[in-house]
């Protein structure tokens, strides 16, 4: 599973970073940035977290809001994180199991709406393009979860969206 | 001995009351609002009932509830905490009208000391000193400027009718004095229409030191040393300390006896504490007297190896306090911080609701009195006080690494609370030293912040691991909170395209 992670902290500002995790037996192998790092993550309670990174040893709290953000407590250091999948964002170009029934789609990030791909009333295919939202500087094209039809826009070109809302909807 | 006791409280000190009886084979009583129902310490009584709404009025301070529930579950005695009923005298009145014993002091030493002016007055009757100055006017400022001089430097000029620190001057030396009090006079004219003047001694950083006194029903009197809360914001303590880092063996005798001649006077029976003010030179003078089992208690028990609250159950059933104990000293040094649900970040504003983790610290030398457990709600209704983090060590320093140490091992995740206080505050250089004072802490506030210890290497990449895994496991397990589209089953799916290329 690759992620992107956005982090705030008082300590060292916003930062993204990408972190992948593949499972390895009992264990995960980890990636940050690209970079293969010897760590050691488990989660030792509900919510606390036991990571040994390189033989260092911290333990992570994590605290969900219900606005999707994470909180990340390590001993009096704090960080706020916004998690995304980077495959989920930009849909899944195979092997996708194909949902069924009414779906919303909801903008997975804040951005802003450059372009419609369809009309209220065009037949879509799974993993067709739908609207395209521009966000820290990169076109993501949100695709249809399903064959259907287009029930419903809820967006306009150059409209602002927050992480949540919903776009559009396919039945 | 009790039978059973009604404990007229909630919280952490319920929960403290509770262990007590417990350990004495005591059965308890406990009483709970409408949102304190899961609260630990209805968990933790023998027997529990409910006496009304959330708001204190409508429970937890009403006496005829209160009462009611005790005769009811025959209860022979009422432990009133602190805080809600414990200072006021109807409800030992009511304990006794119908035969319950109220494991404090009797109503009229409540009345004879609990007020500040009434207080002050008993001290001076007893001869111990209080803030130095004249209740009423001075005539003329001859009269007065001698007064100073017997009194000492610095004094303090204030308008009989005053307020809002008009004509009120601080007089440095007895230079000033004939200017400062022209001044202070003209000024009072101006603004009350009244030129008169009193008198008073002015302390430069006064430190709160107070001293816990234990007397028995049968005369015997006993001072337990003393507890500096000189640390506090806006008038609350936040750190208490025994013994004091400036209180000598001589003084902590002096203000012992004053404390025990001045509860002697007042007929006082059961705990209670003095509070004196101490200057800088450590002249001690009266501030009040707190008629009830204090917050603070904790340290003053690490330091004498007492069990207070058990002291006082045993002395409201009439046993005598031991003759030793009149010349009892501290051992090592405790120290306890309030941790509150609210946010250090954001002035203090409290900050109830739901405890979603828990650690609590352990290991040598630490205490942790706590009314809340993970998975509990606090409620916004009453004083957001989570627990008492209390630390004892051989010397001040031990005890602060100690107290330190245990803060890192505190966590509490889902709610606000202030340890970041407290990690700052421990890491003062002033208060390393002791150097302290009741409005140290205001002041440090105003300070800027030091800026944020950089968290040491890998801490970012540990959290980001930890937030990637703790997405990872949370999806892959059924979760009640945040309900999410399941996958379709892919059986499902095959045998829908299965039937699809079946049809025609």
């Amino acid at each position: 599973m690759k992620f992107e992670v956005h982090l705030q902290s008082v300590a060292l500002g916003a930062k993204t970073r990408i972190v992948e995790l593949e499972r390895e037996g009992s264990n995960y192998r980890v990636k940050i940035d690209g970079q293969a790092v010897h760590a050691d993550a488990v989660q030792v309670a509900p919510n606390t977290i036991s990571v040994l990174l390189d033989g260092q040893a911290f333990e992570v709290h994590v605290t969900p809001s219900p606005d999707g953000t994470i909180k990340l407590q390590s001993g009096p250091h704090e960080f706020l994180a916004e998690l995304r999948d980077p495959r989920a964002w930009q849909g899944r170009k195979h092997g996708a199991a194909e949902v069924e029934g009414r779906q919303q789609i909801v903008a997975p990030m804040p951005g802003k709406v450059i372009r419609l791909l369809v009309k209220v009333g065009d037949e879509v295919e799974a993993g067709q393009g739908l609207v395209v939202v521009e966000a820290m500087k990169m076109q993501n094209e949100i695709r249809s979860p399903k064959t259907g039809r287009v029930e419903r826009l809820q967006v306009k070109e150059g409209q602002n969206v927050n992480a949540g809302e919903v776009l559009c909807v396919v039945s | 001995m009790f039978r059973k006791i009604l404990i007229a409280n909630r919280g952490e000190i319920a929960v403290r009351i509770l262990r007590a009886c417990r350990e004495m084979n005591i059965r308890t009583v406990g009483v709970f609002s409408e949102v304190d129902r899961n609260a630990l310490h209805v968990r933790l009584a023998d027997e529990a009932y409910a006496i009304g709404l959330a708001a204190s009025r409508e429970s937890y301070l009403r006496i005829d509830k209160l009462i009611d529930v005790a005769k009811k579950a025959g209860c022979n005695a009422l432990h009133p905490g602190y805080g809600f009923l414990a200072e006021n005298p109807a409800l030992p009145r009511a304990c006794s009208d119908v035969g319950i014993t109220f494991i404090g002091p009797p109503a009229e030493a409540m009345e004879a000391m609990g007020s500040k002016t009434a207080g002050k007055q008993l001290a001076r009757r007893s001869d111990v000193p209080t803030v130095p100055g004249t209740d009423d006017s001075l005539e003329n400022p001859e009269e007065a400027q001698s007064l100073a001089r017997t009194m000492g430097y610095p004094v303090l000029l204030k308008a009989i009718a005053g307020g809002g620190g008009k004509g009120m001057r601080v007089v440095p030396n007895d230079a000033a004095f004939a200017a400062a009090w022209r001044d202070a006079a003209s000024e009072a004219l101006n603004a009350f229409d009244d030129p008169r003047v009193f008198l008073e001694k002015y302390l430069i950083g006064p430190r709160h030191i107070e001293i816990q006194v234990f007397a028995d029903a049968h005369g015997r009197v006993v001072s337990l040393g003393e507890r500096e809360c000189s640390v506090q914001r806006r008038h609350q303590k936040v750190i208490e300390e025994a013994p004091s880092p400036v209180v000598t063996p001589d003084l902590r005798r002096k203000m012992g006896e004053a404390a025990v001649r001045l509860a002697r006077a007042g007929g006082y029976v059961n705990a209670g504490t003095v509070e004196f003010l101490v200057d800088a030179d450590l002249n001690f003078y009266f501030l009040e007297v707190n008629a009830r089992l204090q917050v603070e208690h904790p340290v003053t028990e690490q330091v004498t190896g007492l069990d207070l609250v058990k002291l006082q159950i045993a002395i409201a059933a009439g046993h005598r306090l031991p003759f030793a104990w009149e010349s009892i000293t501290p051992r090592g040094h405790a120290m306890e911080v309030r941790l509150y649900a609210e946010d250090p970040d954001n002035n203090f504003f409290p900050s109830p609701g739901h405890i979603l983790a828990r650690h609590a610290p352990t290991g040598p030398g630490i205490r942790l009195d706590e009314g809340v457990y993970e998975g509990y709600t606090v409620p916004m209704e009453y004083d957001p006080l989570l627990s008492k983090l209390i630390a004892w060590g051989n010397s001040r320093e031990e005890t602060i690494a100690r107290l330190r140490r245990a803060l890192d091992e505190y966590t509490i995740t889902g709610i606000r609370t202030n340890v970041s206080l407290f990690r700052r505050i421990l890491a003062e250089p002033e208060f390393l030293k002791g150097e302290i004072h009741t409005k140290w802490l205001d002041e440090l506030l105003t300070r800027p912040r030091p800026p944020a210890v950089a968290p040491r290497q890998g801490t970012e990449e540990a959290a980001v691991i930890a937030a990637a895994l703790w997405h990872i496991e949370q999806a892959g397990k059924p979760s009640n909170e945040q309900p999410r589209a399941l996958a379709p089953s892919r059986w499902k799916l095959q045998g829908r395209r299965e039937q699809r290329d079946r049809t025609p």
